[in-house]
């Protein structure tokens, strides 16, 4: 009977073709020894698909990885952390300031001139901050004569209620009338040079200067206006800095065109433009112009004093003459899309991106896989892998399976696996701390959270030390202040703060609470109440949730728990700071700009000091570090931040996560001598920032692996 | 008939209508901002939010957000919040992508549950029987993705093979090919698993419920060979149920399961739909909604008309 014979050949069939296969597929040693290619290829997993392919726009981390390797900006860090030049062969931060001479001063601008070389004369062999700041002048030059400038801005006119219109914006035109200016040459960048000119000059000689009444503003309308402009365009004494940045020549992106000025000014005109909506945009907000007095010199010049502003031009450039306005035009021509509808968000460009990095793009499939070549013409040299490959793989079990297979060379170790798979001979591995923290905080807004004395009880009573063993399996270490641990803006001389449960309840009695006969802490009779709130998906968050709601309620405080789905989470509670205490964690950068997180003017809704802390002297030190050019003494008013928000204890600070990374023992750094020839191989060393990919161009995998000489 | 068809379009068209509407406003009233892309980075301000909410329409009436939602939908216009991309390529992508696993699972559960079921009905009581439903009920209950785990860890442990993803990397020409029907394998046995149980016993129903009729008695009677009876007289008849059950594959097309693709780290659909969900990027969302309806409303046109041609009892007059 041929229908039965066909309903048992046709499962066999189809089974026997799934199964044979298999043959086909290398397993772990084949991969490593009989695929050539294979040790060329670097394939790295990640739990989620890149975004956006495009370091202007992107805010995931898959995004950046992968467009780290395409795009390189102007300047990056060394091993040890301090500036070295990548696109940018060198740079200089200009110390020039300018003086206003004064017009409703009576005196001239020679004796003003001769005012300052006095004092600085005088002072010169005193030990006061004075003496110090005027020897950083090194001198009193000459005095510009008065002059008429004009500027243009770009303004939005005050809300008509009458249309629903969006306001555009409008050109306004400033007529900058200057006073005479004097000359400093100045050793360094000193943010106080003010104050020590109003010391030797007379008290309101530089700050009652009336910037305002020298700018004529055409269209009246925006006259309101007149202060903000003075401070940009009219201030008492203009120091602002310069960087000058000498390009690299022969520097080429990946069709071959070569980097010149006009890409790094293009993107900055990108990030800054509107239209394409930059999350990076307010890095470069107190950059007053980008100019390019030639192809390979870029000037950026600052409205104010801005240290954090050199950091950002880590930014990848962007080929400008695939994305000026003529190409996105072109583009929007040939996909149909009207012009005014099309930014370079939506341009292709951000699925094939072409960089000037190591690497050039060569494949995306969406949520599969990204795939990279070499770039032959890199400017420091091709890199010796041929291929990197990003595979997306959204699940940690089957990614380590994959890693296991050989399919793929990194694995980022979960904290229970830490320690058995650091004594796997098959593997290297590498630990350091990560760049964030999880942390309680607080709304200082109510009571009694309002008193550190109940934040720092709330802080003591809970074993943190506890929540490191078991819910981190010892991967995190304390940490005590909003700094990145091992950097030096740290301050490590401030103690842990120590688990006492007694002195805790000490605290609370200090601040007024009592034990009431139902065993509950009470002050003016109203029990201590409070709903301890995090997100939903963060199975540490829930732990620590679990054990800090335990550790207060054998207080006596009655702590309610909510844990909410994420967007509602910060929609509902926490950008309207409506919340009593919450779990969450920040992520840092190396540079200590902690203006958005604890300054006192964030604290309105939506802004990110949720917690509203405020303080008087965290807010002055926190404007001075930004203006601060000097490292040491930057580093200096950090550990004071450091110390006094550790004191009034506004978040109880748990732990920085320590992050281990396995990559199979045959990958190593291969040593060339200048003809190329391959002269030996290295170990992989980190960086002191634990960074192990420091010097991924040199990695290559081999088929044996290499006995490193200690 | 045919006025049976047209009547049957119209009144599914007007269904479509009523579920774009509606899906649409129940996505705008869940809670959450997909203009906030990332709202624990502190270099996101309010205002580059403000900006993203007016390039996305978000500060426009509802009304005028459905329509030009879905006259960009219908001209191909339309575009991703989450990474600016036409929704319509992306979709083809991946539909291109599930489509093989789609095809390989199907053709296991069809190849597979009919000659279990055939046989277990044959054999009604017998070991074989009782062996089947044990293993049939064990499937159907154990949790697909525990079993996922399970087969991963030893396939890769036992034969140090790479199974997750779509292929294996640095492979070219034949074994490439080969290598791609090798990742198709366990995923696509494991989503076809609770198919199969299912299916094999719906099978075994249906022919046990045809072989006590009384023309299978008189096949029987006439004198006709065992396999004669159970394969030409018996099966036709119970092979009725599952014509007009094609119609219902259909929507598996879009459907795609999230749990073995996530496991499996493979690109389709049911990952496209999760992931836009998490990321509230409401084109993709109710694109993939709107296409899921039009496949589910096509599919039960399809199984009511195949219906009618293999059955000559049913009549639409």
């Amino acid at each position: 009977m041929w229908t039965r014979r066909l309903l048992i050949a046709l499962p066999i069939i189809v089974c026997a073709f799934l199964l044979q296969s298999y043959f086909w597929t290398p397993t772990y040693e084949q991969q490593a020894r009989l695929t050539p290619e294979r040790l060329r290829h670097f394939i790295h997993a990640s739990i989620g698909d890149a975004e956006i392919l495009n370091p202007i726009l992107s805010s995931d981390t898959a995004s950046s990885d992968v467009h780290g390797m395409i795009f390189e900006g102007l300047i990056d860090r060394d091993r040890d952390l301090n500036w070295r030049g990548r696109v940018a062969e060198s740079w200089a931060i200009n110390k020039t300031s300018y003086l206003v001479v004064n017009p409703d001063d009576e005196r001239s601008p020679e004796e003003i001139q001769n005012a300052l070389r006095d004092a600085i004369e005088r002072h010169r062999d005193e030990d006061t901050p004075l003496a110090a700041g005027l020897r950083n002048i090194i001198e009193v030059g000459e005095v510009q004569p008065a002059e008429t400038l004009t500027e243009t801005v770009h303004e939005l006119p005050p809300p008509d209620e009458d249309t629903d219109e969006p306001p555009e914006p409008e050109e306004v035109t400033l007529t900058i009338h200057r006073p005479p200016r004097i000359v400093l040459e100045m050793d360094e960048v000193d943010q106080d040079l003010d104050r020590w000119l109003e010391e030797v000059l007379g008290e309101g000689y530089l700050s009652g200067f009336d910037g305002p009444k020298h700018i004529e503003v055409s269209p009246a309308a925006f006259a309101v206006n007149a202060a903000r402009y003075a401070e940009t365009f009219q201030p008492a004494i203009e120091h602002n800095p310069i960087i000058t940045f000498h390009l690299r020549r022969g520097v080429l992106f990946h069709d071959g065109v070569e980097l010149d000025s006009g890409d790094v000014k293009f993107t900055y005109e990108a990030i800054m433009n509107p239209a394409n909506a930059s999350p990076r945009s307010s890095s470069y907000e107190p950059v007053k112009a980008v100019e390019t007095p030639d192809k390979y010199t870029v000037r950026v010049i600052y409205k104010r004093l801005f240290y954090p502003g050199f950091g950002s031009w880590y930014m990848g450039i962007l080929p400008e003459h695939l994305l000026n306005e003529e190409a996105l035009k072109a583009e929007a021509k040939r996909r149909g899309i009207p012009p005014d509808e099309f930014s370079l968000r939506q341009s292709r460009f951000n699925r094939r991106p072409v960089g000037s990095g190591p690497f050039r793009f060569s494949r995306w499939q969406s949520d599969e896989f990204v795939e990279l070549l070499r770039f032959d013409d890199y400017w420091e040299g091709p890199p010796e892998y041929e291929r990197w490959t990003m595979r997306i793989i959204p699940d940690l079990v089957t990614q380590e399976m994959e890693f296991y297979a050989g399919a793929i060379d990194r694995f980022g170790a979960q904290p229970h696996q830490v320690e058995r798979l650091r004594k796997d001979p098959r593997f290297q591995s590498f630990s350091g701390l990560a760049f964030g923290y999880n942390y309680i905080g607080y709304n200082a807004r109510r009571e009694p959270f309002d008193d550190p004395r109940v934040r720092k009880a709330l802080g003591m009573a809970i074993d943190i030390d506890e929540i490191i063993e078991y819910v981190f399996y010892n991967q995190a270490e304390r940490m005590t202040g909003p700094f990145p641990k091992q950097t030096d803006y740290y301050n490590h001389d401030i103690p842990t703060l120590p688990y006492d449960p007694e002195r805790a309840k000490e605290l609370l009695a200090e601040a007024g609470f009592e034990l009431n006969d139902a065993g509950w802490l009470e002050r003016d009779g109203r029990r201590f109440q409070f709903t301890l709130i995090t997100n939903q998906g963060n199975p540490i968050r829930l732990d620590i949730l679990t054990l800090a709601q335990d550790s207060w309620r054998r207080l006596g405080i009655d702590v309610r728990t909510d844990v909410v789905e994420w967007s509602v989470f910060i929609s509902r509670y926490i950008n309207q700071s409506e919340f009593d205490a919450c779990i969450l964690g920040w992520s840092m950068s190396i540079d200590p700009d902690l203006f958005q997180i604890w300054h006192s003017s964030q604290t309105n809704p939506g802004q990110l000091n949720f917690v509203g802390f405020k303080n008087e002297r965290a807010d002055e030190l926190i404007v001075r570090i930004r203006r601060e050019y000097d490292d040491e003494e930057r580093v200096r008013m950090c550990h004071e931040l450091h110390e006094l928000i550790a004191k009034k204890q506004p978040y109880t600070f748990i732990s920085v996560g320590m992050w281990t990374a396995l990559l199979d023992r045959r990958i190593v750094r291969v040593q060339r001598d200048d003809e190329g020839n391959v002269i030996g191989y290295k170990r992989i060393v980190p960086t002191i920032t634990g960074s192990y990919t420091y010097d991924f161009d040199e990695w290559l995998k081999v088929p044996d692996a290499p006995v490193h000489e200690p | 008939m045919t006025g049976f068809i047209i009547r049957n379009i119209v009144q599914k068209l007007f269904t479509l209508f009523v579920i774009s509407v509606l899906s649409f406003l129940i996505l705008h009233l869940a809670p959450g901002d997909p203009a906030q892309i990332d709202p624990m980075n502190p270099a996101i301000t309010s205002d580059v939010v403000e900006r993203l909410r007016e390039s996305f329409d978000l500060d426009k009436p509802l009304p005028v957000q459905y329509v030009l939602f879905y006259q960009r939908l219908f001209t191909g216009r339309l575009t991703s919040w989450k990474d600016g991309r036409p929704v319509l390529e992306s979709i083809w992508e991946r539909f291109l992508n599930s489509l093989p696993l789609f095809i390989t699972g199907t053709l296991l559960t069809w190849t597979l549950a009919f000659p279990t079921g055939i046989r277990a009905a044959v054999k009604r009581g017998g070991k074989y029987d009782r062996t089947t439903t044990f293993i049939a009920y064990f499937l159907i209950s154990i949790p697909g993705f525990f079993l996922a785990y399970i087969l991963i860890i030893v396939v890769v442990n036992v034969l140090q093979v790479p199974v997750i993803g779509m292929r294996t990397h640095g492979l070219t020409g034949l074994p490439a090919v080969m290598n791609r029907v090798w990742h198709l394998v366990l995923p696509s046995v494991l989503s076809a698993t609770a198919g199969i149980a299912i299916l094999s016993r719906y099978v075994r129903s249906q022919m046990l419920e045809v072989e006590s009729q009384d023309y299978i008695r008189t096949a029987r009677a006439k004198g006709l060979s065992e396999d004669v009876v159970h394969y030409k007289h018996a099966l036709r008849n119970a092979m009725m149920p599952f014509v007009t059950m094609f119609g219902m594959l259909l929507p598996g097309l879009i459907g795609g399961s999230v749990i073995i693709e996530r496991i499996f780290a493979w690109p389709g659909m049911g990952r496209l739909a999760y992931d836009a969900l998490l990321a509230r990027d409401i084109p993709v969302i109710l694109s993939l909604n709107f296409i899921g309806a039009i496949l589910v409303v096509t599919g039960t046109l399809v199984s009511d008309i195949l219906c009618a041609i293999v059955d000559p009892r049913v009549s639409y007059e």
